[in-house]
């Protein structure tokens, strides 16, 4: 066939296409047809299509041809299965025989990721050739436009950590994160980028602390009810000296939502861990902190967090056996923190 | 009890067709699972087992699965280089005849995932794996392992990740033969890929993930490590980060709607963590029979979305993990039935006498 480059709904137009085994350029190849022995498991209904284009990849892989029309043939096969990731190792041995321009195959690994943004191969692929190439130029626009379309696509936040930290592109990552943020304050790939930025560029210093607990509370205050944020801001007071009980900020900022009546069960369940630790330091009023844990767990289980009851019936009980008899903690691990 | 309309009723029988039709022929525009028909397999003779529907397999039958099964192994040609290439692949259609290979060994190798799930099928359908060329597998596992600790999937080009690792060790197990890696950087990794919130990535400082999650505690409970690998804090946290998954099935991250699947994959994490019993049980069930299709049979991700073979069975575990009357229980960690897995822990006594 002539139209090597032929989009894919033409690819697809059976009527044009001319199956291998009647095309004049490989009269010299013997297909190979696929053994699936005298009882086959999950048969599949190969069109016969599939099962010519597969014919010939064997073909080819037996005889370890290297050619254009060997190249060529990998495309149709991965366009009828791009997750066949030896089709894929073998296209880019193909790609390094014959020392090719590596640019349109960027193109072409593009197309693909845009039509299997979900599959792990075209990924895979993708950061191979960037290895080649050693060039980042197109990734971080790439891995944009996919998460345009869907903002929690694991595969691109994984090739962009990967391209970021490589290539060392943090600059303006931080940016790109706030851009996510505002189209959606429930991002949690979005807030798990704000974390590895972070922790790879300025580290989560004191003053870098106050300024991460200072923005995830502004969001907070805006819109309490989300999980992500809360974490977000446990995970930044991992790195406070006075544990998520003891920033001023952050006690105000809850007291004031609980006072105003909000009931949101991450902020409940944030206040029990805070009384918690109270519990634990010598200088807090033991007494009253188990108090009020125990009134927030039992609000949790019976109103605000209801599909978690039996969690909370457990947290509570727990606590009040922890005042009983401290040392009874930390059992049943080799572990210490 | 809400009165008995056919969503509040597991449609068994059409699971078990379901499965049947799965194990026998697929139709074209399924062809893209044409490298990975194994784990379809594993699916149905598993799902199958779950049901406790084994018994529409007659004897002949199972034996045809388990000689198709074996098929699909690469075995080593006597030079140890090539055992590196051991293992299981996902289906026919790069295996060349016995005396014709003249193509690079490169390209017949196992795949971990397929590995693992065949081996598994192997063990469910209650074959002794004497044709399992055991120490050439675990080399083939070894020679997997990145300096990282993760694990590649085969040696025919592949990423590493949390999911390859979890089919590494369910090999070892299997096999009864942990010398297939090395446990300290497994446990490193693992260790790791912990986020900020305390679920698990599929790699360092990426998001955390019911899936990887799983993958990770699963394993590490394989290893009978888990109280060695986390702090007492961090098992805590991810009891709670597990926990919190549940909004009526369950999510897999923070924020994204639920998904068949994660009953499975976080419930089994919180049956391992010992905390399974504080979920909200109904509000799980009512979800999961909410996806199943009660003509056709098969379960899917979503409400009113098409049935595949892997939410099918990830549902049917889900549903296993909290005892429904005619399932067979689930072991957590292997995510086999707990009769397969008493049919392995047989095969071991035999190997350890030996």
């Amino acid at each position: 066939m002539a139209e090597a480059d032929s989009s894919s709904e033409e690819l697809y137009d059976e009527t044009n296409w001319v199956l291998y085994k009647y095309r004049v350029d490989w009269k010299d190849v013997t297909p190979v047809p696929q053994d699936d022995g005298p009882y086959p498991i999950v048969a599949i209904v190969y069109s016969e299509k599939f099962q010519d284009i597969y014919d010939y990849f064997r073909a080819v892989l037996k005889s370890s041809e290297k050619s254009e029309r060997a190249l060529q043939l990998t495309k149709d096969a991965l366009d009828l299965n791009p997750a066949n990731y030896t089709v894929w190792q073998y296209r880019r041995e193909i790609l390094k025989h014959l020392n090719k321009d590596l640019i349109p195959e960027l193109q072409y690994v593009k197309e693909m990721i845009e039509d299997n943004p979900k599959n792990y191969q075209v990924w895979h692929h993708r950061r191979i050739i960037v290895e080649w190439l050693q060039d980042p130029a197109y990734e971080l626009s790439l891995t944009e436009t996919i998460l345009s379309q869907d903002s929690k696509n694991y595969h691109a936040w994984q090739h962009r950590q990967w391209i970021i930290r490589t290539f060392k592109l943090f600059q303006n990552e931080l940016q790109y994160v706030n851009q996510l943020l505002d189209e959606d304050v429930r991002n949690n790939s979005a807030w798990n980028q704000r974390y590895f930025v972070i922790n790879n560029t300025t580290g989560f210093k004191p003053d870098v602390v106050q300024q991460e607990l200072m923005f995830t509370l502004d969001k907070i205050k805006t819109v309490s009810n989300n999980e992500s944020a809360w974490n977000y801001l446990r995970g930044v007071l991992l790195h406070h000296d006075g544990g998520i009980s003891q920033d001023q900020n952050v006690r105000q900022v809850c007291e004031e939502l609980y006072s105003s009546g909000n009931r949101s069960p991450f902020l409940l369940a944030f206040l029990v861990d805070m009384c918690e630790e109270n519990m634990e330091r010598d200088d807090g009023d033991k007494e009253e902190s188990l108090r009020r844990a125990l009134q927030l767990c039992d609000v949790l289980a019976n109103e605000y967090d209801t599909i978690r009851r039996e969690y909370w019936n457990y947290m509570a009980r727990s606590l009040a056996q922890r005042m009983d008899c401290p040392e009874r903690e930390a059992t049943g691990s080799t572990k210490t923190d | 009890m809400p009165a008995c309309d056919n969503s509040d009723v597991l449609a068994r029988k059409q699971h078990i067709k379901y499965f049947q039709r799965f194990l026998n022929l697929l139709p074209r525009r399924l062809s893209s699972y044409d490298s990975t028909r194994l784990t379809i397999a594993f699916f149905a003779i598993s799902g199958l087992d779950i049901l406790n529907a084994l018994d529409v397999l007659d004897e002949k039958k199972k034996r045809l699965i388990i000689d198709w099964i074996y098929r699909l192994q690469v075995v080593p040609d006597g030079s140890e280089p090539s055992w590196k290439r051991c293992g299981f692949q996902g289906s026919s259609t790069l295996i060349f005849p016995p005396d014709e290979t003249k193509c690079s060994p490169l390209y017949e190798c196992g795949h971990l995932a397929m590995t693992y799930t065949g081996l598994a099928s192997l063990v469910i359908l209650g074959d002794d794996l004497s044709r399992v060329y055991r120490a050439a597998i675990i080399e083939g596992v070894k020679a997997l392992q990145q300096e990282d600790g993760s694990f590649c999937a085969t040696l025919a080009g592949s990423e590493s990740d949390m999911r390859f690792l979890y089919c590494a060790a369910c090999i070892c197990y299997i096999l009864n033969d942990w010398s297939g890696m090395n446990i300290e950087k497994t446990m490193d990794y693992i260790v790791r890929s912990m986020s900020y919130d305390y679920g698990i990535a599929q790699a360092p400082e990426l998001e955390s993930h019911g899936g990887t999650t799983f993958c990770a505690v699963a394993t590490l409970a394989l290893m009978n490590q888990l109280n060695t690998c986390f702090t007492n804090k961090q098992l805590d946290g991810l009891r709670r980060w597990g926990l919190a998954r549940q909004i009526s099935g369950f999510q897999g991250r923070p924020n994204k709607p639920v998904d068949t699947c994660y009953s499975f994959w976080l419930g089994a994490v919180l049956k391992i963590l010992g905390v399974f019993e504080m979920i909200d049980y109904q509000q799980n069930k009512n979800f999961i029979l909410s996806t199943q299709d009660s003509i056709v049979g098969g379960l899917s991700k979503w409400v009113d979305t098409t049935p595949d073979p892997l939410h099918t069975y990830m549902g049917l575990c889900g549903l296993s993990l909290m005892k429904i009357e005619g399932l067979l229980e689930v072991h957590p960690a292997l995510n086999v039935s707990q009769r397969a897995h008493q049919h392995l822990y047989k095969l071991h006594k035999v190997w350890e006498n030996n």
